[in-house]
């Protein structure tokens, strides 16, 4: 009997090594699709092809809180997927150590359709975004080598890297493209609005989401170009400056004059989940968004020539306006994309 | 016949010529052999060191303590003018002032020839920087951890150059921190192309050492002067890390290092 049982345990013994030696490359491609209604990727998918391992990886360093310095604050803690990957009602949002920044988290969706990332555009190639989070002292504080050398005594990340490149290294290059591959996944293309652009079931506007599109097309969509609303400039839209901040916003990337508090246009998308607005998180509802482009912009320097008409500031919308405007941006939420299992921490 | 003789005799000296070449021709040269590169700061016509003072032609004074700058992408060119390029994956390093052992570089696997020129950049480049994170394996890591990652622009710093300085009109000990690197509207690599005072030849058996002299005065001090004393800003410190400085600072990188010598043995 005893025999058995020791012979048992080490033919176990034998099963597990074998299964930890036959772990290899698991090359499952996953075919993104373009949506019909987006602009074209900026991306270049032979450096890094997306593979479902792949996108494991990079859901599971997404949402691991271990990466940063006091073991706690992953990227999901301050973007959560049930609001489009923003840090819900978060002016700013706490980093480790309960450090505070001065800008709004907003959402991971639709990033391979953009061309620069963060509100004053510091990057411009999504594989390297996430170093900025990720080392930034207030918010991950996070340190390649002790996130490597926690990975490499982390049998899951062992196994995960082996899966998911061909080297199977763990080292910065492959853990950034994992991180790439979860974001890229990260598309919202199933709103009500989606629906309506593609003619699909489900996509039926009210006669006040299709005067709200008419009215956004005239008096917004400048600046939130295509379907990803976004024409991926930086302007100034006229917002009072924060004396207590006074963020100069893009002129920290270019010091050129003509950049001071320019910010990047965002995407509209699930706009009615990201709540609070502009890239200081200064408005907290969309009615406070369009008072402020109605009646509320002021003639700071580099204010967007689109917001000032001969010296009248800002966009003139009526009551009746605004709420179509409403009713219209209400149709860019996906519940689809804000529920999508595949996305989920747990 | 006198111009025949004339005639014979310089075909004869070009024959000889010609014999002469063959001998030396590097296609008898066979095998892998490595180089050294060493990366020796200086300032001006003395030994580069921290806390020393130098003076430069701002009438500054200037004491630093800390230089490091990334050198990537190195090509070294035959003397028959053909080229050898270090595999771009293995090419990036970081030459740091405090760390001795990283101002010697030996790059193995170097075909057996003689090499009269070299090419480096300082910093990494743009075709680089295109690919994302593709090809850069662990360097990321290696830069966080000399502090040469460039955090806030999710990049690196390609020149740093740290310390104190006073001036006429900046009387106590200021700190000045030059950082190059990208910025939103210049990329700021460079390409510094220098030739061997001899050739290096590398042999199976022979390990050429370059002894590379960097200026490190050239940094803020050569064909563009950028005066740490009116980057002084309100008196907290010359912070030079973006703008317009960073092209004029990178420009000054192209007269910053020259080849002092070539050991051969």
């Amino acid at each position: 009997m005893k025999t058995k049982i020791i012979l048992l345990l080490v033919f176990s013994l034998f099963l597990s090594c074998s299964n930890d030696d036959s772990v290899g490359y698991e090359n499952i491609p996953i075919d993104f699709q373009v949506p019909s209604n987006f602009p074209p990727v900026n991306y270049d998918f032979v450096n890094n092809p997306l593979t479902e391992k792949g996108f494991e990886l990079g859901k599971k360093l997404f949402y691991d809180g271990r990466l940063s310095s006091d073991g706690i604050i992953s990227c999901g803690f301050c973007h959560i997927q049930e609001d489009s990957f923003t840090h819900h009602g978060h002016t700013f949002s706490h980093g480790v150590g309960d450090a505070i920044g001065t800008r709004n988290a907003p959402p991971i969706q639709n990033m391979v359709f953009q061309t620069a990332f963060m509100w004053d555009g510091a990057t411009t190639h999504l594989d390297l975004q996430p170093i900025i989070p990720f080392t930034s002292e207030i918010e991950m504080h996070g340190n390649f080598a002790d996130a490597i050398n926690m990975m490499k005594n982390d049998a899951a990340y062992v196994k995960l890297y082996k899966q998911a490149f061909s080297d199977g290294e763990i080292n910065s290059e492959n853990m950034l493209k994992a991180l790439a591959q979860f974001q890229i996944m990260l598309v919202s293309s199933n709103s009500k609005f989606d629906k309506y652009r593609r003619n699909e079931i489900g996509g039926t506007l009210t006669t006040d989401e299709l005067a709200g599109y008419s009215l956004f097309n005239q008096k917004c969509a400048s600046c939130h170009a295509t379907d990803i609303f976004t024409d991926n400039s930086f302007r100034n839209n006229g917002l009072p400056i924060n004396p207590s901040i006074n963020d100069i916003g893009r002129f920290r990337v270019t010091e050129l004059d003509e950049d001071k508090y320019k910010f990047k246009v965002p995407s509209l998308r699930n706009i009615e989940k990201t709540a609070p607005y502009m890239h200081d998180g200064r408005f907290y509802t969309l009615e406070a968004v369009l008072n402020h482009y109605s009646s509320g912009v002021s003639n700071t320097q580099n204010l967007d020539a689109y917001l000032n008409n001969g010296g009248t500031l800002g966009i003139p919308l009526s009551e009746i306006e605004k709420m179509q405007l409403m009713a219209f941006l209400k149709t860019l939420t996906d519940t689809e994309f804000l529920t999508d299992s595949r996305f989920a921490e747990f | 016949m006198k111009f025949q003789l004339k005639n014979i005799l310089a075909v004869m000296a070009l024959a000889i010529a010609f014999t002469s070449c063959s001998d030396d021709d590097d296609n008898k040269i066979t095998g892998e052999g490595s180089i050294k590169l060493e990366f020796d700061n200086v300032y001006g016509d003395a030994d580069f060191a921290f806390n020393t003072a130098y003076t430069n032609s701002n009438g500054e004074v200037i004491k630093a303590t800390k230089v490091k700058y990334i050198v990537s992408n190195i090509v070294l060119t035959k003397t028959d003018g053909s080229t050898y390029t270090v595999p771009k994956s293995d090419s990036y390093f970081i030459i740091d002032e405090g760390t001795a052992t990283s101002t010697l570089l030996e790059l193995p696997n170097i075909p057996a020839a003689n090499y009269k020129s070299i090419s480096f950049g300082i910093g990494v480049d743009q075709e680089q920087f295109n690919l994302g994170a593709t090809g850069q394996g662990d360097f990321l890591t290696t830069a966080q951890n000399a502090g040469m990652m460039w955090s806030w622009s999710a990049g690196y710093k390609f020149v740093a150059f740290e310390g104190t300085f006073t001036s006429s009109t900046v009387t106590t000990d200021t700190s000045y921190m030059v950082h190059t690197g990208q910025t939103g509207t210049s990329y700021n690599y460079n390409t510094i192309n220098i030739d061997f005072p001899e050739n290096a030849m590398v042999r199976t058996t022979i390990t050429p050492q370059v002894h590379i002299m960097a200026d490190v005065k050239h940094i803020i001090d050569g064909t563009n002067k950028i005066s740490l004393t009116s980057n002084n800003m309100g008196g907290m410190g010359a912070m030079i890390m973006g703008g317009a400085n960073l092209p004029l600072i990178t420009a000054n990188l192209s007269n910053m290092f020259e080849v002092h010598h070539v050991h051969n043995d």
